[in-house]
């Protein structure tokens, strides 16, 4: 019983994980690379704080003010950068993150944090908290794709400067998609840490930002659905497949380069094809 | 008090004056047409209008505010609105969508009305209204890489219009449209003028611009060539001159 706990918190994680990631590409049409870097400031944050003392369903909040808060500064580059420009400098995001994590002892240094305490009612405790962000996150993004943000943020997305002539400030638009993102992210990455109850820089290196947006674009970009899918798919693979642990970076990759030549729309757009064409026989 | 005082305004693009200390009026409940030879400046005082381009010289003001240093949501929310001259629709979004976004705009103003605001049939109800009133109603729920140029170009001013524009501005909405098409839509143009609203249109088809519009402004080499009634700047050999070069008899 305890392995399923396991299983499902790590599914529960990553798709929380995939849509914040979602929020800022899928549906505002930011391109990140870097977004393990706030899944990683969420992570030291709430391990830091429980090792204080703190509740972790307390130390959640300020994890995810705190990556938040550098979602707005990335968010802000984002106003001057568009495109693979912005892509790169959210790599260089991610980089330092670890760069400057490594080089603090107070964070563990290249050690980590070892010896994060455990949740009220353990391992079942954890599973709860892990479902109630997962599925708040998961209304959040239904309500924002209803309504009129969701609209503004279709727009951006297609076309920003198109945007601006509907007196849409896209400025404040992608602020927010970067603000709500990423503390997402902060969230998922506080869970994460007492969930392994072991982090270290080399935990929110790149190879994470890729296997999230793995995530996104597998699911299908934008879609919550196959975003949620692909989440609890990909992030489960290596337990059932040794392998694609060792080879998590090309395996990943490949899924990238395969569903973006062969079907960019991903799992979301395969299912919308054959639903369609079986409505029409 | 004019809608619109565009005074003195100068734009250098690294060594060349693309346009050069120029002023132009639109008044009120006006169709004021906008031509010029190839290379005269007019898109980029259509984007000095609208703030896409920020004059180093001269002022923009809009019923008399002046709007030299707003951007572009904010002169949109004021009352402007354009029609581009290379159609930019939101692909993603069927036309129907793409004139319900405009038509909804109030409700994008600032991100947490827009995130407290779900209703779009409203929105969706008046784009239909206004893609009825364009003429391709029929089209609604077809995404603009299903349609022709002349479906999109009307989309772009049922959208313009969506925004209850004071001002709304045609960059030349009959470029690429065939003799028909060209007419049936300066038809529809003329009809926009209203009380509460002109219409600032440039145009390459000098017919249908002395068909539709009272007055005319011209522009070449940037600068400022004439701004009269339409039958005396038809008839100036200035105009011939800079469309045709110099004439000899």
């Amino acid at each position: 019983m305890s392995y399923e706990i396991a299983v499902l918190t790590s599914m529960s994680i990553a798709i929380l994980f995939a849509l914040s990631l979602n929020l800022i590409t899928g549906f505002c049409g930011q391109v990140s690379l870097g977004h393990a870097a706030f899944y990683g400031i969420g992570a030291y944050v709430a391990a830091m704080l429980t090792k204080a003392g703190l509740a972790l369903p307390i130390a959640l909040i300020p994890a995810a003010v705190m990556a938040g808060a550098v979602g707005v500064l990335v968010g802000m580059a984002s106003l001057r950068v568009r495109h693979d420009f912005l892509a790169i400098t959210t790599m260089g995001v991610g980089f330092l993150f670890v760069g400057i994590v490594r080089k603090q002892d107070a964070l563990g240094g290249e050690i980590g944090i070892s010896g994060i305490p455990s949740v009220a009612f353990g391992r079942p405790g954890l599973l709860l908290l892990a479902l109630i962000c997962m599925v708040l996150f998961i209304l959040l993004s239904i309500h924002i794709q209803r309504s009129w943000l969701g609209f503004a943020f279709d727009s951006i997305s297609d076309d920003e400067d198109t945007a601006r002539t509907f007196g849409i400030d896209v400025s404040k638009f992608k602020l927010l998609a970067f603000v709500v993102g990423t503390a997402g992210a902060g969230v998922a990455g506080g869970l994460y840490a007492h969930h392994i109850r072991f982090i270290g820089p080399d935990s929110f290196g790149f190879v994470e930002s890729v296997t999230v947006l793995a995530m996104v674009i597998v699911g299908g970009i934008g879609s919550i659905a196959g975003v949620a899918v692909a989440a609890a798919a990909l992030s489960t693979m290596p337990l059932w497949l040794q392998f694609v642990d060792d080879y998590k970076l090309l395996i990943y990759g490949s899924l990238i380069f395969i569903t973006m030549r062969f079907a960019p729309t991903g799992l979301a757009g395969i299912v919308r094809t054959l639903w369609k064409k079986r409505q029409a026989q | 008090m004019s809608l619109l005082n565009v005074r003195n305004v100068s734009v250098r693009f690294g060594g060349v004056d693309a346009v050069r200390d120029v002023s132009l009026t639109v008044e009120s409940q006006q169709l004021l047409g906008f031509i010029g030879p190839n290379g005269a400046g007019k898109t980029t005082m259509m984007r000095i209008i609208m703030g896409m381009i920020r004059p180093q010289q001269g002022t923009v003001e809009f019923r008399g505010k002046d709007i030299t240093n707003c951007s572009v949501h904010q002169r949109v929310q004021l009352g402007l609105a354009l029609a581009q001259q290379i159609v930019k629709p939101l692909r993603t979004l069927t036309l129907l969508d793409n004139v319900a976004l405009a038509a909804g705009a109030r409700h994008m103003r600032n991100p947490l009305r827009a995130f407290l605001h779900i209703d779009r049939f409203e929105a969706r109800d008046q784009a239909h209204k206004l893609l009825d009133f364009v003429g391709i109603s029929d089209a609604a729920n077809v995404f603009p890489g299903e349609v022709p140029l002349g479906f999109i170009k009307r989309m772009e001013v049922a959208r313009a219009l969506a925004l209850e524009p004071g001002l709304l501005l045609l960059d030349e909405p009959l470029a690429g449209l065939n003799q028909t098409e060209a007419r049936d839509l300066a038809n529809l143009i003329a009809s926009l003028v209203t009380p509460v609203r002109s219409v600032l249109l440039i145009e390459h088809n000098i017919g249908e611009v002395a068909r539709i519009c009272s007055d005319i402004y011209v522009q070449e080499n940037g600068k400022r060539l004439m701004h009269d009634v339409t039958e005396r700047v038809m008839a100036s050999a200035a105009l011939r001159q800079a469309y045709l070069g110099e004439y000899k008899a």
